[in-house]
C-alpha cells in the first residue's frame, strides 16, 4: 500500500529489467526496531523507498495527560529506550521552565554526567549495530557487536550502582534528579571511561583504515548541507553535514556552558563523516564526564521537597518547550500545563522520527546493501519514531 | 562561542594503496586475536550470580519492623496513587492504635520497577530485593499477594534504598543545626558523596 | 593394506569410511568454528549441552531431524526438493580424490586437482536451484549474487590453484603431496614470494567461492536472511548447511594439500594422516579468523575485487611461476 504522496521516485534512463518490490519488514534482523521500508528495486539498485512507520506507537503523548509530574519521568525513559537519560531530560526541563524551578548546581552537574555516560552508552550500541548490520549476525560485524555491547555494559553497571536499574531509569525529577552518587562511585567512573577511552582506539584501530569497511561507508548515504538545512534533521546527521550546530553548545542548558568541548564536524555527509563524527563525539563526552567529575560540587540534589504523594509537584499555568542534544539529535518536549499535577498536552518532539524524514531522499540510487548501511548511520530508535 | 572545528585522526583517507590495505587487514585479524586470548566475560548464571549493587532494584516485597515483628505497611495507599501502571492495590484495616493493609496485591507482570512505590512509602514498608528471580511458567505466579510479597522480604536481600533513605537522599538541607542531624543519615554539612551508607556499606559497584 | 582387498570390496568401503568421516567432520567442525569465534568475541561458546558443548552438533543434528519439513505452497516442488541432494553430491565428491596419506585415499585419480576445481564449482547448479525453486525474491535475490559472485571467483581460485601444480609438475593430489615432503622448507607456502603470494590469493579466493564473510553477500542475514536457504527447514537446511561446511573443509584439506605439506610432519608414517587433519583444521581456523573480523562488502565491490584484482595478479602470478619453473629446470635446480 504505498502512499504515492510520500514516495520519491528516481527515474533511471535506461529501462532495465522489470522493477521488484520488496519488503524489509517490521521484523528484520537489520537490528533497529520494527520499521517498515517498502522498496522499489531495478537490479540490485534501489529506486524508491517508502517508509511505514508506527509499529511501536504507545500512545505516550496521551498517557502523559494522565500520569502526573512526579510520575511520567519513569515512563519517558521509554521513548528513546537507548538513551533513556535524555528523554527523561527534556521532560523535566520544560517542567522546570514553565514552573521557573531552580535547579541546585549538584543537579545539574549529575544530569550532566549521566547525560554524557548515556551518549557514550547508546553511541557504542550504535557502531555494534550499525557493523553487524554490515557484517552479518554471523561474521565479523558480530564481533564488533560484542565487543561494544561488553563495554556498554561497564556503563550500564555504573548506572546499576548510581540508580539500580539498568536500562529504564527514572533519575530525573522535576527540581532536580532522584539518586545522589554512593560512595566510591566517581572512581569507578573514571576508571570505567578510562577503560572505554582504550577500547575506542582500539575499535578505531579496527574500522578507520578498514579497507572493507571504507568500501562500505564511504561514498554512501551521502547527505548534501542544503538537504540537510530543508528536512529538519539534528544532531550527528547535520553535523556529518557540515552543519555545525550542537544544542549543548549553541543553546546550553544543565550547565552546559561550564565546560570546556568541542563539537565535531564533517563535511562529507556520508556513512563515514557520520561514523567520525560519532567517534569523535566519544571522545568529547569522556573529556566532560571527567570535568565534571573534577569539578563536582556538593549541595542539594533537587530543589523540591522530596517526593512524597503523587500530586506533589503542581506547576503554574504556561507552556514551554524545552530540548536537549541527545545522542540522535534533538530530542524535545512540548508542554503546556494548567496548574494542576498533571500537563494539558505534552507533544514529544522525537529525534529519530524528524531523522528518518532523510530516507526518501538518500536511499534511492544506492544497492540494496546501502539499504542497511544507510539505516545504521542515521541511527534511529522506533520508540522514539513512534511513541 | 567559537567555531569548533574537529578533525579525528589523519585527513582523509584516499586510494587504495597495497601497504595500507593489507596493514588494516591486519590490523583488525590482530585486534580479534587479542581478544582471543583475553578471559570471557561471561558470568555462569545459575551457578554463579553476579555482584549485585546496592541499590539494585529487584523483586518488590513487604517488611516486617525489625525490633517489634509488626508489619511495617500502614494501608495508606500511597503507593497505590503513585504508581503509574497501577499495579498496586490496597485495602486499608483499620485498627485502634495503628492502620493494617487488609489486602495488598502487587502485579509483577506489569510492574515497571520505578521504585516510586519505595519513594512514597512513608514507613518503609515496601522494598525492592537484590534479587530479579522468579521464573514461572504460569503469569498467574507473579500476582502477589500480602503473604507471598512478605514471603519475598524474608528470602532475598533487602536493596539499600527504602522510602526514607531515598526521600534524606533528595531532601535540600535545612539551615545546619547539629540538634536536627539525624544520626544514622548524613548531616547537612557532610558531602553527600559520603552520606547515608551506614549501616550497610554500599558495595557502590 | 589396500591392495590385500578384492578391488570391488575397496571400492564399496573406501567411500563408505570416507564419507562418514567427513560427516562427523564436518558435524564437529561447527562446534570448533562456534568456540574459536565465541573466544575472540570475549564469551564461551556452547557450554551446557555435554561437558564443554562437545554434544552439542549431536543435539543440532536430532533437532533438525526432528524439525517439521515445511515446503512453501507456491515452491516448484521438484526442484525445490532436489536442490538440496543437488548441493550436496559435489560438496562430498570432492573427498574422493583427496589422498590422506600416500596410498589411502579413495580415488586418486591423475587429474585429481582438475576434478576438484570442476566438481566443486558444480554447487551453483545446487545453490541457483534453492533460489528458483523457494519462489521467494529474497532467495532469488541472493541466488543470483551467488551466481555472480561465485563464477567471478572460480578462476582465481583454479590459477592459484594452479601455481603449486607448476611447482611439483603434476595434476595428480599425491604427487603434489610428494613434491612437499622431507623439510619444511620444501612446503610450498615457503617457496619464496610466489608461495606466499599464491597462499593468500587461494585463501582470498576460498573466501570467495564459499561465501564467506566478507564476501558472504548472498546470505548477508540482515538483508536477505538467510539468502537462498530461507525457505528450507528440517533436514533439507541440514543437508544443505552439510554441504557447506563440507566444501569448506575439502577447501581446507586442499589447501592443506597444495600449500602446506599435507601429511608431511614430524615423527611415524602413520601419523601423517592426523598432521593433514592438523593442517587443514589451521586453515579453517585463518578462515574463520578472517570471517570474524571483517565487515562484508557490497556485491558490485566483491565482482570488482574480483575481475579487476584478484583476476589479474593471480594470472600474472601463474605465468610468472612457470616462467620460474622453467629457468630452475633449464639451470639444472
Amino acid at each position: 500500500m504505498l502512499d504515492q504522496s510520500t514516495v520519491s521516485r528516481v527515474e533511471m534512463d535506461w529501462s532495465g529489467p522489470e522493477r521488484l518490490t520488496m519488503n524489509m519488514g517490521p521484523q528484520h534482523p537489520s537490528a533497529h526496531g520494527v520499521f517498515r521500508a517498502i522498496v522499489t528495486l531495478e537490479g540490485e539498485t534501489v529506486v524508491a523507498v517508502d517508509a511505514v512507520i508506527g509499529y511501536l506507537h504507545r500512545c505516550h503523548e496521551k498517557l502523559s495527560e494522565t500520569l502526573t509530574y512526579a510520575q511520567y519521568p519513569s515512563i519517558a525513559s521509554k521513548t528513546d529506550y537507548v538513551a533513556a537519560m535524555t528523554s527523561e531530560f527534556a521532560y523535566v526541563l520544560a517542567a522546570e521552565e514553565i514552573g521557573k524551578f531552580e535547579v541546585p548546581k549538584r543537579a545539574q552537574y549529575l544530569r550532566v554526567i549521566v547525560a554524557e555516560l548515556q551518549r557514550i552508552a547508546s553511541h557504542l550500541l550504535w557502531l555494534g549495530t550499525w557493523c553487524m548490520d554490515m557484517g552479518g549476525a554471523l561474521g565479523g560485524g558480530a564481533t564488533i557487536f560484542l565487543y561494544c555491547i561488553r563495554e556498554r555494559e561497564l556503563i550500564l553497571d555504573l548506572f546499576e550502582a548510581l540508580v539500580g536499574a539498568r536500562l529504564l531509569y527514572g533519575f530525573f525529577q522535576v527540581g532536580g534528579t532522584r539518586y545522589d552518587i554512593p560512595d566510591g562511585w566517581a572512581q569507578k567512573c573514571r576508571e570505567t571511561i578510562d577503560v572505554i577511552d582504550s577500547r575506542v582506539d582500539e575499535y578505531q584501530r579496527m574500522l578507520e583504515h578498514n579497507a572493507f569497511f571504507l568500501a562500505r561507508a564511504k561514498g554512501v548515504g551521502i547527505v548534501s548541507r542544503e538537504l540537510a538545512q530543508d528536512v529538519g534533521i539534528a544532531g550527528p546527521l547535520l553535523r556529518g553535514s557540515g552543519i555545525n550546530w550542537d544544542l549543548r553548545r549553541n543553546a546550553p542548558y544543565s550547565s552546559y556552558e561550564d565546560f570546556d568541548f568541542r563539537v565535531p564536524v564533517e563535511t562529507d555527509g556520508d556513512c563515514y563523516a557520520r561514523y567520525r563524527v560519532r567517534m569523535a563525539e566519544f571522545r568529547q563526552a569522556i573529556t566532560i564526564v571527567r570535568q565534571a567529575l573534577d569539578k563536582l560540587p556538593s549541595g542539594p540534589i533537587s530543589s523540591r521537597p522530596a517526593l512524597k504523594s503523587v500530586a506533589q509537584i503542581r506547576i503554574p499555568k504556561g507552556e514551554a518547550y524545552a530540548r536537549v542534544e541527545g545522542p540522535r539529535g534533538e530530542v524535545g518536549t512540548y508542554m503546556i500545563s494548567d496548574g494542576s499535577a498533571k500537563p494539558y498536552r505534552m507533544k514529544w518532539r522525537g529525534a529519530s522520527f524528524s531523522n528518518l524524514a532523510i530516507l526518501p531522499h538518500i536511499i534511492p540510487g544506492h544497492k540494496v546493501a546501502d539499504v542497511v548501511a544507510i539505516m545504521g548511520s542515521v541511527d534511529p530508535v522506533f520508540g522514539e519514531v513512534d511513541r | 562561542m567559537q567555531d569548533s572545528k574537529v578533525v579525528v585522526g589523519p585527513s582523509r583517507y584516499e586510494g587504495t594503496e597495497i601497504t595500507t590495505i593489507v596493514r588494516a587487514v591486519l590490523r583488525a585479524m590482530g585486534t580479534t586475536l587479542r581478544n582471543l586470548f583475553r578471559k570471557p566475560v561471561t558470568v555462569h548464571y545459575p551457578d554463579k550470580q553476579r555482584q549485585y549493587p546496592s541499590r539494585y532494584r529487584g523483586l518488590l516485597a513487604l517488611t516486617y519492623d525489625k525490633e517489634t515483628g509488626e508489619e511495617n505497611c500502614i494501608g495508606c495507599r500511597l503507593c497505590e496513587y503513585v504508581c503509574p501502571p497501577a499495579v498496586i492495590k490496597v485495602e486499608m484495616l483499620k485498627g485502634e492504635k495503628r492502620n493494617y493493609a487488609k489486602a495488598f496485591t502487587l502485579e509483577l507482570y506489569a510492574c515497571e520497577f520505578c521504585e516510586l512505590c519505595v519513594q512514597v512509602c512513608p514507613t518503609d514498608a515496601i522494598v525492592m530485593m537484590k534479587s530479579f528471580d522468579m521464573p514461572t511458567a504460569d503469569r498467574r505466579e507473579m500476582l502477589l499477594d500480602k503473604d507471598r510479597l512478605h514471603a519475598i522480604g524474608l528470602q532475598y536481600e533487602q536493596s539499600w534504598a527504602t522510602g526514607n533513605r531515598l526521600r534524606d537522599m533528595q531532601t535540600p538541607p535545612k539551615a545546619p543545626a547539629p540538634a536536627h542531624a539525624k544520626p544514622a543519615a548524613a548531616t547537612a554539612a557532610a558531602p553527600p558523596p559520603a552520606q547515608a551508607d551506614t549501616p550497610k556499606p554500599e558495595a557502590a559497584v | 593394506m589396500m591392495a590385500a582387498l578384492p578391488p570391488w570390496l575397496t571400492l564399496l568401503i573406501a567411500p563408505f569410511v570416507v564419507l562418514n568421516v567427513v560427516i562427523g567432520l564436518v558435524t564437529y567442525v561447527t562446534l570448533l568454528e562456534r568456540k574459536f569465534a565465541a573466544r575472540m568475541q570475549s564469551r564461551i561458546g556452547p557450554y551446557r549441552v555435554g561437558p564443554h558443548g562437545l554434544l552439542q552438533p549431536i543435539a543440532d543434528a536430532l533437532k533438525l531431524m526432528m524439525k517439521e519439513d515445511v515446503v512453501p505452497t507456491a515452491a516448484d516442488r521438484r526442484i525445490y526438493n532436489l536442490a538440496p541432494i543437488v548441493f550436496l553430491i559435489p560438496c562430498m565428491l570432492i573427498f574422493a580424490t583427496i589422498p590422506f596419506a600416500p596410498g589411502l585415499g579413495v580415488a586418486d585419480v591423475n587429474i585429481g586437482i582438475l576434478f576438484f576445481l570442476a566438481v566443486s564449482a558444480m554447487e551453483i547448479v545446487g545453490l541457483f536451484m534453492a533460489g528458483w525453486g523457494s519462489n521467494n525474491k529474497y532467495a532469488l535475490l541472493s541466488a543470483m549474487r551467488a551466481v555472480n559472485q561465485i563464477i567471478s571467483y572460480d578462476l582465481p581460485f583454479i590459477f592459484s590453484a594452479l601455481v603449486p601444480v607448476l611447482l611439483a609438475g603434476s595434476l595428480k593430489m599425491s604427487d603434489i603431496a610428494a613434491a612437499q615432503q622431507g623439510s619444511l622448507l620444501k612446503w610450498f607456502i615457503f617457496y619464496p614470494v610466489i608461495g606466499q603470494l599464491a597462499f593468500i590469493m587461494f585463501v582470498v579466493a576460498t573466501l570467495a567461492a564459499e561465501n564467506r564473510v566478507p564476501f558472504d553477500i548472498l546470505e548477508a542475514e540482515s538483508e536477505l536472511v538467510a539468502g537462498f536457504r530461507v525457505e528450507y527447514s528440517g533436514m533439507k537446511f541440514a543437508l544443505i548447511q552439510l554441504g557447506e561446511y563440507a566444501h569448506m573443509i575439502g577447501s581446507s584439506f586442499l589447501g592443506a594439500l597444495l600449500f602446506l605439506g599435507a601429511w608431511s610432519g614430524p615423527g611415524p608414517e602413520y601419523l601423517g594422516p592426523i598432521w593433514f587433519l592438523l593442517k587443514a583444521m589451521f586453515m579453517f581456523l585463518v578462515v574463520t579468523w578472517i570471517r570474524w573480523s571483517f565487515v562484508r562488502i557490497r556485491v558490485d565491490q566483491i565482482l570488482a575485487l574480483s575481475w579487476k584484482a584478484l583476476l589479474p595478479a593471480t594470472l600474472g602470478l601463474l605465468i610468472s611461476t612457470a616462467i620460474v619453473v622453467v629457468w630452475r629446470t633449464s639451470a639444472g635446480f
